[in-house]
């Protein structure tokens, strides 16, 4: 198996030298498991009873019938232990870095389920752990900072820059370049330098080939339309990757459009004249200045508020493989409340926006089409932010009576 | 004509020079202007300037909090290369070497930094996350043409193969990094750091700059007769930050001695 280093002009490995060992020793051992029949046991045995895969496709019938349009089928991936679509990359890597006899991981993390995944995995293997996260996402993801110190994780708030998930990844780049020799970086996306773009899509497409083994054994047929949020990319290249070949699929990515069009207001990185730029060790497009500078982003959702987007998603929207959308805050939020209302599914705030998205494409296609739409993670870790937003006089009145109740 | 880089290292005749790590609009223009002349008085021939960028990768908190700084008091690449070519005009003695990440070049279009570069009367660029076997890493020969000598970094890890690939396109320095277990104030130079320097010495006939962990005179001391350079960043603008210009001159002086 060779492994692809550039997607057309994007990926690569811009890093310093001092990296380029670590690369070539990670390449080396996911090129060596990805043969090795007994690492594929081994992952398929702890997918199944430990993660909870395969994880149900379910066919939204109160959802389908409210759009109006064609047949929308959810992707669970919040039912995979953990909550979200991550554990399975984490779990990969974590395999992957008992090969090469590293005993400790770290993990750079937005909205949380990263590193809460990573810390998931480093307890099940025994190894020692470190989750790198901005200020800014510790302070309005409590609950998974929470489970990951309870998890035995070391959680080190970064306050460095926009002390979100971008510094979050420079943090954890600069602990890797200074303990290459114990531990392994388990990057959580579908980005940074090679080979990590295709380890982590590699690991996450069995979101795809379960969504094409269900959908036939359900429906007979194959998904017209697949739908799914990108902030840098794992979930929607693990639902995208088994399809990309089959022009008949079509392929929609929802991007964070936050408050609105205003630089630093969101993270919409291919709306507009995209900007390719070379950052933290990647080729693709970043959200920046006429400098290079890389800018500040927002969105309600911590886990999709990322200046740059995968590498491989980069050259997909360079040959029109995938169409994005950005999907304001409001909007999303309007989806998670529907979807929990009619449904009875509480989506994460980024799967919110693939919700979203669906709701506006659904209704124009004719009922016969088969529209997935990837629910990548839960939505209880950003209760904090919801509640607040949608419920504010009940949520503060709570939190009033909660500090209260032990002074 | 002659790069005055390598008149500085051929006037050294053996002693070990130091190449200071300045950030270009930090803490302002003015004082770094000050910062800049102290250390050429205390006989600093090399000095590398940072061009801000928001995500140093190779960078340690202190520079990296310096690197936000100047960006937050709103210099540019332009404004920073424009400092770079104040500083080469105002110390004729000194060479001035430039540092960035691949994205500010890259924005800016190659060729174009490379010119701007060598317009300001700048010796030499160092690009740490540019490695050669990328598309935008053959820069070297680019470099050379405008007179410019492309820095490479390494570290003592960096493969045979890699080195073979990295050396025919250095040229004027090449700059390492030393492993030294932990850094700190306190810490030695391993043996095998120094080890290592002496290896490689037998691999190249460039300088060589060795830098990362560099806190003590006598870090430079134990480099001298291995390394041509040593390289002092982090520690002299720790020094700046908390004891001004004066603390950097006393630190200078004594590595000087």
């Amino acid at each position: 198996m060779i492994l692809p280093r550039h997607f057309g002009p994007f990926g690569g490995r811009y890093v310093p030298e001092m990296l380029i060992p670590a690369l070539d020793q990670l390449e080396a051992a996911f090129v060596q498991a990805h043969s090795d029949p007994a690492f594929h046991a081994e992952f398929q045995r702890l997918l199944t009873c430990y993660c909870g895969r395969p994880t149900p496709l379910y066919p939204a019938e109160n959802l389908t019938r409210h759009l109006g349009g064609c047949q929308v089928f959810l992707k669970l991936e919040s039912l995979n232990h953990t909550g979200a679509h991550k554990i399975t990359n984490a779990l990969g890597q974590a395999l992957l870095a008992r090969r090469m006899g590293k005993t400790r991981l770290i993990a750079e993390t937005g909205a949380g389920q990263h590193g809460l995944a990573t810390a998931t995995v480093a307890a099940r293997c025994g190894m020692q752990c470190t989750v790198f996260m901005g200020e800014v996402d510790v302070a309005r993801q409590y609950p998974n900072v929470f489970a990951m110190r309870l998890l035995g994780a070391d959680v080190v708030p970064v306050a460095d820059g926009t002390r979100t998930l971008k510094d979050a990844v420079n943090a954890a780049l600069k602990d890797w370049i200074q303990h290459l020799d114990s531990t392994h970086y388990v990057l959580g996306s579908a980005l940074g330098p090679h080979p990590y773009p295709t380890v982590v899509r590699e690991f996450q497409s069995v979101i795809g080939r379960e969504v094409a083994a269900q959908l036939e054994t359900q429906t007979g047929r194959r998904p017209g339309h697949l739908v799914a949020c990108v902030g840098g990319g794992s979930n929607s290249m693990g639902l995208f990757a088994p399809f990309l070949g089959d022009p008949s699929v079509r392929l929609y990515g929802a991007e964070a459009g936050g408050r609105g069009p205003n630089p630093g207001d969101h993270a919409a990185r291919l709306q507009g004249q995209p900007k390719a730029g070379i950052v933290q060790g990647y080729k693709s497009y970043f959200l920046q200045d006429d400098h290079g500078q890389v800018q500040g982003t927002h969105s309600i959702s911590a886990g999709l508020d990322y200046a740059g987007i995968g590498p491989e998603l980069a050259w997909l929207f360079d040959q029109g493989r995938v169409a994005f959308t950005p999907i304001p805050d409001a909007e999303a939020l309007a989806a998670y409340q529907l979807l929990a209302r009619l449904e009875g599914i509480i989506p994460a705030l980024e799967s919110s926006h693939a919700v979203a998205l669906a709701m506006r494409l659904a209704p124009s296609l004719p009922p016969e089409d088969i529209m997935v739409v990837n629910i990548s993670g839960r939505g209880d870790k950003d209760l904090f932010i919801t509640a607040r937003a949608l419920d504010a006089e009940r949520w503060i009145s709570f939190l009033q009576s909660e500090v209260e109740r032990d002074q | 004509m002659t790069n005055k880089l390598d008149a500085v290292l051929a006037a050294a005749h053996g002693h070990i020079q130091l190449m200071t790590h300045v950030v270009a609009g930090y803490p302002d223009l003015d004082t770094g202007l000050r910062l800049v002349r102290a250390m050429a008085a205390c006989g600093v021939r090399i000095i590398e300037i940072q061009i801000p960028f928001t995500d140093p990768l190779a960078d340690g908190p202190t520079i990296m909090a310096a690197n936000q700084a100047a960006l937050d008091a709103g210099m540019t690449p332009e404004d920073a290369l424009a400092w770079a070519g104040a500083v080469a005009a105002a110390l004729p003695e000194v060479a001035v070497l430039v540092m960035t990440y691949a994205n500010v070049p890259y924005a800016m279009g190659m060729e174009e930094f490379l010119r701007r570069c060598a317009a300001r009367n700048i010796q030499g660029v160092i690009i740490p996350d540019l490695p050669v076997d990328e598309p935008e890493g053959d820069y070297a020969a680019m470099a050379r043409r405008l007179g410019l000598h492309p820095v490479m970094v390494i570290s003592p890890d960096t493969p045979e193969k890699r080195l073979e690939l990295l050396l025919p396109q250095a040229s004027g320095l090449l700059y390492t990094t030393l492993k030294v277990g932990i850094t700190g104030a306190s810490s030695d130079l391993c043996p095998e750091a120094l080890a290592y320097l002496q290896s490689l010495g037998r691999r190249t006939h460039l300088p060589i700059a060795a830098g990362f962990g560099i806190s003590q005179p006598r870090h430079v001391a134990a480099l001298a007769g291995r390394a041509q350079v040593a390289v002092v960043g982090s520690h002299v603008l720790s020094l700046l930050n908390h004891g001004g210009i004066p603390a950097v001159e006393a630190f200078l002086r004594a590595c000087m001695a």
